[in-house]
């Protein structure tokens, strides 16, 4: 199972769905696209890790992190 | 004999140091602010962790000028750019657009200066990191 994590105020959501599922697939690359469009920033781990933003969908990632864009404080 | 006693009243002190930071980090916590401490802990980097175990805060490398800075526990104006030497020089206030707990915002900050920190800083607002340090 992969997950997408989107930081709100509860703390985070997550949505699991099954890579290998392509009803699923798509519904995470739709909502990863909705988020980019929504200002978010997209990470994931390397093997090492280290953050990675990333601008597009990896099917493969097991774990994308969406953190919503930055203001001056 | 009194050696003993010493060794066995500083790790007692050990103890009671690492139960009261547990206590502070969890025993206070919401459910929302525990999700998004144990998510920070889940990224942060084995050193980072360990410094946050230890301080409370942790330091990052900006991914484009190799600058340290310091990510202190907090929600805003928590943010330090370090000296050569260690010491906060200058704070930058950033935070995430939404209203979050302190792990996601604290995330968010290392993420923020360890992939995009030109982009960053462009939105920061600097202070003084005494003002802040007296509060």
């Amino acid at each position: 199972m992969a997950t997408q994590i989107i930081m709100d105020h509860t703390g985070d959501s997550r949505h699991e769905f099954n890579p290998k599922d392509a009803a699923a697939l798509l519904e995470a690359e739709q909502r990863f696209n909705a988020l980019m469009r929504d200002g978010y920033t997209a990470a994931v781990r390397s093997p090492t890790g280290d953050a990675i933003v990333t601008r597009k969908f990896d099917p493969n990632a097991e774990e994308t992190l969406f953190v919503p864009r930055f203001v001056g404080g | 004999m009194s050696r003993q006693l010493l060794r066995r009243c500083g790790d007692a002190a050990r103890r009671v140091q690492a139960a009261w930071r547990r206590f502070r980090e969890y025993g206070f916590c919401s459910d929302r602010e525990a999700r998004g401490l144990a998510l920070l802990r889940a990224w942060l980097s084995a050193e980072q962790l360990a410094q946050y175990r230890l301080h409370r805060h942790f330091e990052v490398i900006g991914c484009h000028s190799g600058k340290r800075y310091r990510i202190r526990y907090g929600v805003s104006m928590n943010v330090y750019e370090l000296d050569s030497l260690g010491r906060p020089l200058v704070g930058r206030c950033f935070v995430p657009r939404d209203n979050l707990v302190a792990g996601d915002v604290m995330l968010a900050q290392k993420i923020g200066l360890e992939t995009n920190e030109r982009g960053v800083l462009l939105v920061a607002k600097t202070f003084s990191p005494r003002w802040r340090t007296l509060q």
